[in-house]
């Protein structure tokens, strides 16, 4: 398990754990991140994110993309 | 028969888009009671029967946020006769989250898959035969952008509305789940229709306490909720949300064939560049100077001087002057209309072809999706200093009119981040500040172009020290929400919502001209032109202006802003005044000037009065006062949306209270730091000063210090 911040652009990942504050957690959820779905890094800058979830492109800050395991 | 349809989706499938195609003008624009989430209804084009409601864009009917609190309540308790369910046809997995729990209410429900064209380019095809039979569902193709099939989507749901058949969901999830799902079903009370039964036992499976204020009986289910949680070893919201995802992915390979697997989209590519660790940052301040070139010196500027010159100046007084003669008017009457409220409402409106154009380019570039991509590479920056990178948007709009900007603080899910964004969004100089600017930059700095520049540095630099020194402030303490913001592929904004969303912010600007100024000129002109000579109240002459009440009420706050070096005799008042009257509208303060030096009339930029200025101030004190004006609380208008927007009359207080004591300590410090350089000696106020610059140092300074118990605000 490593975080989603030090995944490389262009890799997929499953994603393990989300952490977090339950309300940023659940708020990811609705945006498709879950436990055992798939990201992939799209572009990265600072340790914040680009990603690739489901299709839809989000933007993560720092902190959060931390607590994302994969 | 009247028909009332919900439009529900995730925010950016192009929903707003579809209401617009499906009502044209026929809108109605409010907000949800109670909360300042945006409203609007409208009735569907040719049918006068049919009300399409455009419910807020979310990604879940859970209970997080204002938008989805609203959308479900809307939902479960009024009603409507069916639902349009629109679809990203180009995330539609994503989309399809929201679909699963819309299917469980029981509610009729056109699902209508948008931006069908891209689908197609991408090589993709989605099979809605499947889809429709796999989420027990109508399934429509639509593109809302070009308005092919949406007329068939509202067909469809008129004639599903009109049968009232009652739906029940199709999909379903892992056996124990469902058994569950049923168990608490039977005890579910009789206030709740068969047809609803699955959403509550969810949501009570769920431990949604928000729900149970929507029913009369509240089952105990914890039991099931305990089995549930050791049969997966996580939490029962988890459970079901990956139960959800779980269906989505079973079907998603029957329903949609890839043309190509991977790889970088267009909107990838442009990421490249525009969030870029080197490039961003530049081609951002690219962009920003040429929506504020074109928009201030160019077009803006000769929309402008035709409205100030030729439409406020040739054309309609003349007209209504000579219409006021005709009918003999009385000569008291006159002066009200003519140097009262044609003089001060027609310098306001002066400002509305500039402001559109900005809010043109403001538009589009929210529309196209940039805006996303600048709240992300802002928030790198902005998070340093408390606020979350959301903040930028609305203080890019306040820097044409705080009224929207504050307004444009909504989309900020996180109250904290929200509260201290409306806070500090009027601290960038709006439109009406800038003829302040002009007139201090004229009277006493030769034009100077160094006072503009310092005073959006001013503005900037004070939303950083508000948002460091909030942030330590018990209110405010714990880091800004951690940013997380989909960011919508790249697109060609529409022609009509860019205008819509242009003329919805400026009519918020043009209506405090036809309101709040209109009223305040009117005020203003009665209490300057009656008052008391030689113990009898009458109507004054031009030049007994130190007798009028405007005068007297000037005498009394004088004082208060006297430490400002607002003090020659006889004249401080005046500056006193205009500092108020810019309270009820910034763009008051130079027509206040030119009515007090006796002017009838003065430029935007007050040119003929700046002689007067200059005798009645130092240059020292002027700054101090142009920073004053700056920071103080802002006009009526736009504090009558930040009461709306912090929906709580403590917060509002608080939010004026800070601006105004910002805005007299900042200036004091200018003007005495600044005398006390220039050789004009030592005194009283020079050392309250230094307290005041100590104490503004140590808020800015003192450790941070996280709150040790772990409250959740």
């Amino acid at each position: 398990m490593m975080p989603l911040s030090m995944v490389k652009p262009g890799e997929t990942n499953t994603i393990k754990k989300i952490g977090g504050k339950e309300e940023t957690r659940k708020f990811l959820e609705n945006l498709g991140f879950v436990t055992g779905g798939e990201v992939t890094v799209v572009y990265e800058i600072e340790g914040n994110l680009i990603v690739n979830v489901k299709d839809s492109r989000v933007a993560i800050g720092k902190d959060m993309a931390n607590r994302i395991m994969v | 028969m009247s028909v009332k349809i919900a439009l529900a989706g995730n925010p950016n499938c192009g929903k707003t888009t579809l209401f617009n195609a499906l009502t044209g003008s026929n809108q109605f624009v409010g907000n949800w009671p109670g909360v300042t989430v945006e409203k609007k209804e409208g009735k569907l084009k040719g049918h006068k029967d049919v009300t399409i409601m455009d419910l807020p864009g979310i990604y879940s009917l859970s209970p997080y946020t204002l938008e989805e609190i609203v959308a479900r309540n809307y939902l479960i308790n009024e009603r409507p006769d069916a639902i349009i369910n629109i679809v990203d046809g180009t995330n539609i997995e994503r989309n399809l989250y929201l679909s699963t729990q819309i299917m469980e209410l029981g509610i009729p429900v056109v699902m209508a898959v948008n931006m069908m064209d891209l689908v197609e380019k991408a090589g993709d095809k989605i099979h809605t035969d499947k889809l429709s039979k796999l989420l027990g569902c109508e399934v429509v193709e639509i593109s809302a952008l070009k308005g092919t099939g949406i007329q068939k989507a509202a067909e469809k749901a008129i004639s599903l509305a009109e049968r009232k058949n009652e739906v029940t969901p199709v999909h379903e999830f892992d056996s124990k789940v469902e058994d569950a799902i049923t168990a608490v079903g039977t005890m579910l009370g009789m206030d709740i229709p068969e047809a609803q039964k699955r959403f509550f036992a969810i949501k009570l499976l769920e431990k949604d306490d928000k729900i149970k204020e929507q029913m009369k009986l509240v089952p105990d289910v914890s039991n099931e909720i305990k089995a549930l949680e050791d049969a997966f070893d996580d939490d029962t919201e988890s459970i079901i949300t990956n139960e959800r995802y779980v269906y989505i992915s079973s079907i998603i390979g029957k329903c949609v064939t890839k043309g190509r697997k991977g790889g970088m989209t267009v909107s990838d590519k442009i990421d490249r560049w525009v969030t870029n660790r080197w490039l961003a940052l530049p081609i951002f301040a690219a962009v920003m100077f040429i929506v504020y070139y074109v928009s201030i010196t160019t077009v803006g500027a000769f929309l402008t001087d035709w409205t100030n010159d030729v439409l406020f100046g040739e054309i309609i007084p003349p007209a209504v002057e000579k219409l006021l003669v005709a009918v003999n008017c009385a000569d008291w009457l006159q002066g009200l209309i003519l140097d009262g409220i044609v003089a001060g409402v027609g310098a306001v409106l002066g400002f509305v072809p500039q402001m559109l154009v900005l809010f043109i380019f403001l538009a589009f570039l929210e529309g196209c999706g940039y805006m996303a991509r600048v709240a992300f590479i802002m928030d790198r920056i902005f998070r340093k200093f408390g606020l979350s990178g959301k903040s930028f948007i609305p203080m890019l709009i306040g820097s044409g009119c705080g009224v929207p900007g504050i307004m444009a603080s909504r989309t900020i899910e996180s109250d904290r981040d929200r509260k201290m964004t409306i806070m500090t969004t009027t601290f960038v100089p709006c439109g009406a500040k800038l003829p302040i600017i002009a007139l201090i930059a004229g009277a006493f700095f030769n034009n100077a172009g160094w006072v503009a520049w310092s005073a959006y540095f001013v503005g900037v630099v004070a939303i950083i020290c508000s948002g460091i020194i909030l942030k330590k402030t018990k209110m405010f303490s714990g880091e800004p929400a951690p940013f997380v913001m989909e960011l919508p592929a790249y697109h060609m904004p529409t022609v009509g919502n860019v205008l819509r969303s242009m003329w919805e912010r400026g009519w918020s600007f043009i209506k405090k001209a036809g309101t709040i100024i209109l009223l305040s000129t009117i005020v203003l002109w009665f209490l300057m032109s009656f008052g008391w000579v030689d113990g009898k109240f009458g109507m004054l002459e031009a030049e007994q202006l130190n007798d009028s009440i405007l005068a007297s009420i000037g005498n009394v706050i004088a004082p208060i802003f006297a430490p400002l070096g607002w003090t020659k005799a006889g004249e401080g008042w005046k500056m006193a005044v205009a500092a108020i009257t810019g309270l009820i509208a910034k763009e008051n303060v130079v027509a206040t000037f030119g009515m007090l030096f006796g002017f009838a009339e003065v430029a935007e930029d007050g040119s003929e009065i700046w002689g007067n200025l200059a005798q009645v101030m130092t240059p020292i004190a002027a700054y101090g006062f142009l920073v004053f004006n700056l920071l103080c609380a802002p006009c009526f208008a736009a504090m009558g949306a930040i009461k709306r927007e912090m929906n709580n009359a403590k917060w509002f207080w608080f939010a004026i209270g800070y601006q105004c004591g910002l805005a007299y300590v900042v200036s004091l410090c200018i003007y005495q730091f600044g005398i006390l350089f220039t050789g004009g000696g030592f005194g009283l106020w020079t050392v309250v000063a230094v307290v005041l610059l100590i104490a503004f140092l140590y808020m800015l300074f003192r450790p941070y210090k996280e709150s040790k118990s772990l409250k959740v605000a």
